[in-house]
């Protein structure tokens, strides 16, 4: 336990000292702040820039226009942004040979595999429920009487959704050695998804839907029960990501 | 009592066989010197005893334990400094002595202790920049100080000295040659004055094989050859001096290079004389003289040639 402890706070050290952490907290803060603004002032900025004379009708905003760009902003740009930041997690170590003094000091390869994946899981928890967060109080703020079905469920599937491409990531780290590599393969799982989601009955058990159907569910139209089987197939890839990332590493040479 | 024995090991990449049957021990309280050009396996052999890679055959024991593949157990007696050591530049090098230290399962009390003691060994005690920022020499001081954090009954260093200029690389050895009363050293390099400096024994490599080893002292005089250098100043002395008819009778042992003359010998003092004489009949002053004693290079070059 003492290794992984250490290692851990290692990793943490590193996204600390690379700005990686700031740059985290402070770009999800923004996107935590965006969400509710751009909700609010959407009338305003559009009618700024439509020419003169022409009126548009739109209704004023509630508070599901917020949470409408908080999924949208927590999934286009937000899981964008952890893909990219977190994709150089193995490469470096490869690269420069770092992790041949920490395995013949004794450190087991497992512990340095499970490092990698807790500190991106806690930088991601972190930023994530901070962003939501943010949003919840300026949501709360501009629109008091708003009210939401299952935003809980909406908000925790986006998470859920994280932290499995987060797995699918290292999975891509640790086999390919590179940058591009976990971003190809990530980018090639979602691409995956998404061909998935044109059968309808697949479309149940597909992962995508925590990243896509957010605001069904926050309007009410779906359930826990809607969500239960791409929750279970989320964990389901966490898992595989998770085991053969292990056994793939056990047999990179460093 | 061996702190590294080393038997019948082979190990071939695709179709190279770099380690054909390759045996030999390292007694405790020893610095040895693996000699050998680059490319003859001595960084294998090395990870091989690491359990970073896999031998084809053999069996290597570390403290009377055998060295496994993979989840090697005995690299708790085993300190290492790779040829180009990396660590995390964006960390101080007491950050990276506490980090090992919490790996290896030191006791977190002792790790502060046990890391000043190593930082002033190898001066880097008063340096709290960060290790991105160091020369390579600092980086390989570092490497030893990492080294020995766990105490280790065996110091392997791979070429510890090769990337270094000639201040680093003293350095380096007088560390060595004051830990030698701690530990074992096994030192892999192709700078035989290196190994010269501070070894007490070598072993030199070959083609995947150990060609010649033991005690350095041992083998110097066993390889004596005494061999006498006359250095002349023109080739016309040389000549008139190489056709004399006493050196003449030398011939065989004789080896002419531009206006250097080697003469081996089984009795230096005798052929010293009468060279001597020789000269004094010719009225050659020759610009140096002397009885050569066996080099490490020579030896070297015998063996692997």
């Amino acid at each position: 336990m003492k290794p992984f402890i250490a290692f851990t706070k290692k990793e943490m050290l590193e996204y600390s000292r690379s700005y990686k952490i700031f740059i985290f907290l402070i770009l999800f803060a923004i996107l935590g702040m965006l969400s509710p603004l751009s909700a609010v002032f959407m009338d305003d900025i559009l009618e700024n820039f439509m020419p003169k004379g022409v009126k548009i009708e739109i209704t004023d905003p509630t508070n599901l226009d917020s949470w409408m760009q908080f999924f949208k902003n927590g999934t286009q740009t937000g899981l964008m942004i952890m893909v990219i930041l977190f994709s150089g997690m193995m490469a470096k170590e490869y690269e420069k040979s770092t992790l041949i003094n920490m395995v013949t000091k004794g450190l087991s390869r497992k512990t340095v595999v499970l490092s990698k994946f807790t500190a991106a899981l806690i930088l991601w928890t972190v930023s994530y429920w901070l962003c939501f967060l943010i949003t919840l109080a300026y949501t709360k703020y501009y629109f008091p009487d708003g009210k939401t079905a299952n935003l809980g469920l909406a908000v925790f599937s986006l998470y859920v959704f994280g932290i499995m491409l987060i797995a699918v990531l290292l999975l891509g780290a640790v086999t390919f050695k590179n940058v591009y590599g976990p971003l190809l393969l990530t980018g090639g799982f979602t691409l995956i998804l998404f061909l998935v989601n044109i059968f309808p009955k697949a479309a149940e058990w597909n992962p995508l839907q925590l990243a896509n159907s957010n605001m069904r569910v926050v309007q009410g139209i779906l359930k826990l029960s809607d969500l239960k089987y791409s929750l279970l197939t989320a964990a389901i890839v966490v898992a595989v990501s998770l085991v053969s990332s292990l056994k793939i590493f056990d047999r990179k040479g460093l | 009592m061996d702190i590294l024995t080393i038997s019948g090991l082979s190990k071939q990449f695709g179709q190279q066989q770099v380690l054909k049957d390759l045996s030999f021990h390292v007694p405790e309280g020893s610095i040895y010197g693996f000699i050998g050009k680059n490319g003859s396996g001595k960084t294998t052999t090395m990870k091989i005893v690491l359990g970073l890679l896999k031998g084809d055959s053999g069996s290597i024991e570390v403290c009377g334990e055998k060295v496994k593949y993979g989840h090697s157990k005995t690299n708790r007696y085993i300190g290492y400094l790779p040829d180009v050591p990396e660590f995390y530049n964006y960390m101080t090098s007491r950050e990276y002595l506490k980090l090992c230290g919490e790996i290896t399962g030191i006791p977190t009390g002792k790790i502060n202790g046990k890391s000043d003691e190593l930082l002033s060994l190898v001066g880097l005690s008063n340096i709290n920049k960060r290790i991105g920022a160091y020369s390579r020499g600092m980086k390989q001081r570092l490497g030893i100080a990492q080294a020995l954090l766990n105490e280790p009954k065996l110091l392997i260093c791979d070429e510890p000295t090769s990337a270094l200029d000639p201040l680093g690389r003293k350095e380096i050895l007088d560390i060595l040659q004051q830990v030698k009363e701690q530990t074992t050293v096994i030192f892999s390099t192709h700078v035989l004055s290196d190994v010269e400096a501070i070894c007490d024994r070598i072993g030199i490599l070959d083609n995947g094989t150990i060609k010649l080893a033991g005690d350095l002292k041992e083998i110097k005089l066993r390889h004596h050859q005494n061999c006498l250098v006359i250095c002349l100043e023109s080739k016309e002395k040389v000549n008139a001096f190489v056709n004399s008819e006493r050196i003449r009778s030398l011939r065989d042992s004789a080896d002419v290079q531009g206006t250097t003359i080697k003469l081996k010998t089984e009795r230096p003092d005798e052929t010293m004389s009468m060279v001597m004489n020789v000269l004094v009949s010719l009225s050659i002053i020759p610009s140096k003289i002397e009885i050569a004693k066996p080099q490490l290079q020579d030896i070297f070059m015998e063996v692997v040639e």
